[in-house]
């Protein structure tokens, strides 16, 4: 099919017009089952190309060449030796083009492959290939990386340079037993890892800003800046170093990106297809152009963002580093280039759909620890928002909003992780446009809610300009674009292992010789946690509200000093100065983003296990101190005994006939809302070390399979090692569901919670089976239930639709359903790549089916 | 109408499900009453048929008596008690007229392995459920629909609900077979905006060997309906080798044109599943169809689309399947 006979034109031709009709339907729950998506040719070519997987290979030539560099300027700055690494890789290492592409970069490596940071640590990454856990393995199923022999020599032979000088070793030397023993390396109360061996990530660079200047406009800033230093001044050196360290990696970015145009060149010299080699020739003149200079079109601005973009990862090993609002900051070059006929509204289709596929082409290495962890690998977290309002107020929706989402259908592959921003005055055809792209299955997009996310982040202080201009990040976070470093995600609480302490006068429940800590802990009668009373002895139920809250406290300040100690490791040995010349503030304030350079600092943990802790509280009161059905010494001998023994009790639990979260029930509502504030309370507005504060999250991606495998059986009808509950979601057992009133209840219930709290971001995922979804009715309903969701200040959501027997079907023959794309938590992946718990957790969230 | 103890008017309902989407316009609650005078042999929610609380069965659901036996002890006839148990496991509940006021092994039934079909409630007690949705009524064109079983049986009832929706601004449609007395069914069209019903076979022959009933009552109320100037939808619910024959549904054609004068909004042309098996062997009953295997969905799916097409030859705006809006 030409492109061209694709161009819709409305009866009135009313804006918009994009490439498809704004109310196309593709159909529901076809996921990626669809040979050639895509409209354009070349686009299916480069798909057919394209490997559907996140295993990918490890590449060395980045942690040689840092390596190198750091050796060469041993006693030069940290921040000196960090820019001299970046430099010495951008100028260095392999840099690849493809056929058919329009846009080149990446990390460099091939396709599929990825660099090593040993500033993180590369112990691991040894260790891992020795001991066979990095390549697929029974350990390693999915998410694993081949190397070549010649690889780990290389790897190896640069171990001892960096053994003793990683972000973990000195995280790890300030820290005690009193911090840890809790965390991930102690009962899993916490987890505190995630930016131990790989960066934090979770930001966009300021594209609009980066437009403006280009590289040689950010030269002369750098330059400016650095004459007007007074080096006199206690913090002049400091700054003046800083200062030059941006020098440098701007200056080896440019030359980065020229080398991209001189290969661009030479290909085009040898390419014997006329048309290619045109095509060749003016990529090689975009990139020359963009070398220094602010872009001219939208090519050459989208060839910027993608080569910005890797840049920054690969400086920084951080995740999430996402696209900010791509409508906005491309629609002038949109705009610019059909009204001087530089372009077609194909061709930037086309260009959109290259640019998605080659984020997917890029990749990120991660320890088989945290593979299971957080389920899922590739590159992760590099959102692109688009909708919402604009700065000052207005409906923001354009052609490009359209086009974005209908891009993602064309290909059908999981990046970039796309994000609508709705608000009360989002047009009916954005709707339509949204629901048609989430009916076809493949998990994309997540929505968005300007109403609650814009005052939840000027409650943190983010001016109005900044709140409105918000991207998201990564799977959850709300993020003042180009300005704000928000360590989000860094850190998670288990809130139903706090209830369980609380409750077991701060003793695990299965407490026990076979614990790990068992010696230092209870064989010599010391407690886990703070002692707050058991419930076998509470005489009201205020008492276990009371003993929660003291056991959050004494959580939360142990979480913190954690976090706190990988920030200041960051600070001291991973500076990010390529990074920072990309946000605005750093340069202006001669200080590096890791030192709060920018203007929003924040630190983002999340709190986990949300209904699970509220039907917790909901079972507790209801059985124990009203109806009076057993004492609380026999609910808390039944979870100890893992329920054996108790069964008609736990069929009791788990049943109807206790109030649960999600079924628009007040009763287990105001409890889950009480679970939810008291983590909100003693984490949000703590301060953090890089001059700005704490902010709660309410969701919890996957880590709530993890942090199942870490806990005992629960009050609430969990056994042992189950999961607990799922972001935002209703609790759902081995057992059954406690959310059985269907999506209206559950869309009411989670919107009791105080969603503008969670100042890090909520999340809500929603599980649909094709059948209710199909037809106008289907749509219609689909589009009122998220307006309602809107309307209550929900905050966020994402959406699975597939059958479950589908799903199951997967499960057993993996190889059937390769394509099989869902929406995990925060992003969407090849359901057949993820772990059986996870698969099963996904199962098991309820199909919201009425058909 | 039934009343409690404390005076208060109640009706028997089976079950209550909200955003249902299919059986009306909008988002809607749908109440299901229990209680139906036919016996559709293709009926896919048998514990809507008798109008007496039953007890339910699922004995995959039992944890197993020597772990529990709640349900045994709680029996007030000891020994002699029709709970039937093998291999540590519930078995079977040959109800005696006795368990109709007792029940007890059901409310200990933790697991709901014994549980009762049909549930007492008021007027109020229902709209507190209703009202939950409201906004997503509003936001669709939505409301209620009162379905069954079949709501005429409860007519009274049904009446005080449907004016209690009514003076809260709620949309509210009836589903119904429309066998019934035409006075009890022009009492509760008062408060009713949308009629739904069946059309399960022109000939009333077969119409009583399908369903129990010879179709003419149902037919005279349907074109009652028509005169009522009451919007209607008409349903097919198409059977394979049943009712499909291209005569019946000419037949069905030829009524709405000449008898209802093509005052119908939607018919819709429902595609037989076979569905409810489990609860057939929860209430101990068969499942009427059991050897019935309905041909191929590919091939069946082009054959409703033909008769949908046949349909529109008479110029009804006939859809296949439920998920088309209304209006
Ligand atoms: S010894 Fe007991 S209280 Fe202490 S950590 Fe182990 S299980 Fe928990
Ligand atoms: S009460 Fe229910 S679960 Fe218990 S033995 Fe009887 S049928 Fe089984």
């Amino acid at each position: 099919m030409l492109a061209r006979e694709l161009t819709y034109h409305n009866a009135v031709k009313v804006e918009p017009l994009p490439v498809e009709p704004f109310d196309k339907e593709w159909g529901v729950g076809i996921s990626g089952n669809t040979p050639e998506p895509s409209p354009f040719p070349r686009i299916n070519r480069i798909l057919s190309k394209t490997v559907k997987t996140t295993n990918g290979f490890v590449s060395p030539d980045r942690a040689i060449l840092v390596t190198e560099a750091y050796k060469k300027n041993p006693g030069a700055p940290q921040i000196i030796k960090c820019a001299e690494g970046m430099a010495n890789v951008l100028r260095n290492t392999p840099i690849y083009i493809y056929d058919d592409e329009l846009i080149v970069g990446g990390l460099g490596c091939d396709k599929k492959g990825t660099p090593v940071f040993p500033e993180f640590g590369l112990n691991w990454v040894v260790d891992e290939m020795r001991d066979g856990l990095m390549d697929y393995s029974e350990e390693r199923t999915h998410d694993y990386f081949s190397f070549s022999k010649e690889t780990q020599d290389k790897l190896e032979s640069i171990r001892d340079f960096w053994n003793g000088n990683t972000i973990e070793d000195y995280a790890n030397s300030i820290l005690t037993d009193d911090e840890l023993k809790g965390s991930h390396a102690g009962k899993g109360v916490f987890f505190a890892d995630a930016y131990i061996l790989c960066g934090a990530g979770h930001l966009g660079i300021g594209y609009d800003r980066l437009f403006k200047l280009g590289f040689k406009g950010i030269r002369k800033l750098i330059l400016d800046h650095m004459e007007n230093v007074d080096k006199s001044l206690p913090d002049g050196i400091k700054k003046y170093t800083f200062l030059r360290a941006e020098l440098i990696v701007n200056e080896a970015a440019t030359d980065h990106i020229m080398r991209y145009a001189d290969l661009t060149k030479e290909k085009a010299g040898s390419e014997e297809d006329k048309t290619r080699k045109k095509e060749l020739l003016q990529i090689h003149k975009n990139l020359k152009w963009i070398s220094r200079n602010p872009p001219r079109t939208f090519w050459e601005a989208i060839q910027m963002v993608h080569l910005a973009n890797c840049m920054v990862h690969i400086e920084c090993n951080g995740h999430s580093i996402s696209y900010g609002r791509f409508d906005q900051y491309m629609y002038p070059f949109y705009k610019q280039d059909i009204a001087n006929g530089t372009s077609t509204r194909e061709f930037m289709q086309e260009l959109i759909e290259n640019f998605y596929i080659k984020i997917w082409d890029l990749n990120k290495l991660r320890s088989h620890i945290l593979i299971k962890t957080f389920g899922n690998g590739g590159i992760g977290g590099q959102a692109l928002t688009v909708g919402g309002i604009t700065k000052d107020g207005k409906d923001a929706t354009n052609e490009l909003t359209y086009m974005a989402l209908d891009a993602h259908v064309h290909i059908r592959i999981p990046t970039p992780w796309l994000a609508v921003r709705l608000h009360a005055g989002t047009p009916w055809e954005l709707k339509v446009k949204t629901v048609n792209t989430i009916r076809v299955g493949t998990g994309e997009p997540k929505i968005f809610n300007d109403d609650v996310t814009i005052p939840s982040m000027l409650s943190s202080n983010v001016e109005v300009k900044d709140a409105r201009d918000y991207q998201v990040v990564g799977c959850v976070e709300p993020d003042a674009t180009g300005k704000s470093y928000g360590w989000k995600d860094c850190g998670h609480m288990n809130m139903a292992k706090v209830l369980e302490l609380a409750i077991n006068d701060g003793r695990c429940i299965n407490c026990g010789p076979e614990c790990m800590r068992w010696q230092k802990c209870g064989a010599i009668g010391e407690r886990l946690g703070v002692a707050t009373g058991s419930l076998e002895n509470f005489e009201t139920f205020d008492e276990v509200l009371e003993a929660y809250d003291r056991q959050m406290k004494y959580w939360c300040d142990r979480h913190v000093s954690v976090l706190n100690a990988v920030d200041i490791a960051h600070q001291q040995l991973k500076p990010l100065p390529y990074l920072s010349s990309l946000m605005e503030g750093c340069i202006e304030n001669g200080k590096d983003i890791t030192m709060g350079g920018v203007k929003y600092n924040f630190s983002g943990p999340q709190g986990v296990a949300i209904g699970t802790t509220g039907d917790g509280l909901a079972t507790i009161r209801q059985l124990v101190f009203e109806e009076k059905r057993i004492s609380g010494k026999e609910l808390l001998d039944a979870v100890r005994d893992n329920w054996v023994g108790h069964e008609p009790l736990y069929a009791y639990v788990n049943s109807e006939k206790v109030h649960h979260y999600g079924n628009d029930d007040d009763y287990a509502d105001e409890l889950t809302k009480f679970a939810m504030d008291t983590w909100c309370k003693h984490i949000e507005k703590r301060p953090n070390t890089r001059g700005g504060f704490y902010q709660p999250g309410a969701y919890s991606v996957t880590v709530n399979v993890a942090f199942g495998l870490k806990q005992w059986a629960s009050v609430e009808g969990r056994k042992a090692f189950e999961p607990v509950s799922d972001c935002m979601g209703a609790v759902h057992t081995h057992c059954g569901s406690h959310d059985i009133s269907g999506p209206t209840a559950i869309c009411r219930s989670v919107t009791k919670l105080d969603h503008a709290r969670a100042t890090n971001g909520t999340l809500l995922n929603w599980k649909f089976s094709p059948t209710s979804l199909t037809g106008n009715t289907g749509r219609d309903s689909f589009i009122a239930l998220i307006d309602e969701y809107i309307q209550r200040k929900g905050m966020h959501s994402q959406f699975t639709v597939a059958n479950q027997e589908t799903l199951i079907e997967a499960q057993k023959n993996p190889d059937e359903y390769r394509d099989l794309l869902v929406r995990v938590a925060g992003y969407s992946a090849y359901f057949v790549e993820l772990s059986k718990e996870l698969q099963d957790d996904i199962i098991g969230r309820t199909v919201l089916s009425f058909d | 109408m039934k009343i409690t103890e404390d005076g208060e008017p109640y009706g028997l309902i089976t079950n209550i499900q909200k955003y249902t989407i299919h059986d009306g316009p909008g988002i809607r609650t749908e109440i299901f009453f229990k209680g139906c005078p036919l016996r559709c042999i293709w009926c896919s929610n048998p514990e809507g048929q008798s109008y007496e609380q039953q007890i339910g069965i699922y004995p995959s659901k039992c944890i197993g008596l020597s772990k529990c036996s709640l349900c045994i002890n709680s029996c007030p006839r000891g020994t002699d008690t029709p709970i039937k148990t093998e291999d540590d496991r519930l078995l079977s509940l040959q109800e005696i007229p006795e368990c109709k006021n007792c029940f007890r092994c059901a409310e200990e039934c933790p697991s709901r392995a014994i549980m009762i079909w049909g549930k007492k409630m008021s007027v109020p007690e229902l709209m507190k459920v209703i009202l939950e949705d409201r906004n997503f009524y509003l936001k669709t064109g939505g409301g209620v629909t009162l379905s069954g079983g079949e709501v005429m049986l409860q007519w009274e009832f049904a009446a005080l609900l449907l004016k209690a929706c009514r003076d809260a601004s709620i949309h509210t449609c009836v589903e119904s077979s429309l066998y019934c007395p035409t006075e009890h069914m022009e009492k509760v069209y008062e408060a009713t905006d949308l009629v739904i019903t069946d059309i399960k076979h022109m000939d009333t022959e077969r119409h009583k060997e399908y369903t129990g009933v010879g179709n003419e009552l149902i037919l005279k109320n349907i074109k009652r309906t028509a005169e009522l100037k009451k919007p209607l939808v008409i349903r097919i619910p198409v059977v394979p080798d049943h009712n499909n024959s291209e005569k019946n549904i000419r037949a069905t054609g030829e009524f709405i044109r000449d008898v209802l004068g093509n005052h119908v909004i939607q018919l819709q042309l429902i595609p037989f599943r076979k569905i409810g098996t489990e609860k057939y062997a929860t209430l101990n009953l068969p499942y009427p169809m059991g050897d019935f295997s309905p041909p191929e969905r590919s091939v069946w799916e082009k054959n409703l689309l033909r008769l949908t097409e046949i349909m529109k030859e008479y110029n009804i705006p006939a859809v296949a399947g439920s998920s088309q809006k209304m209006c």
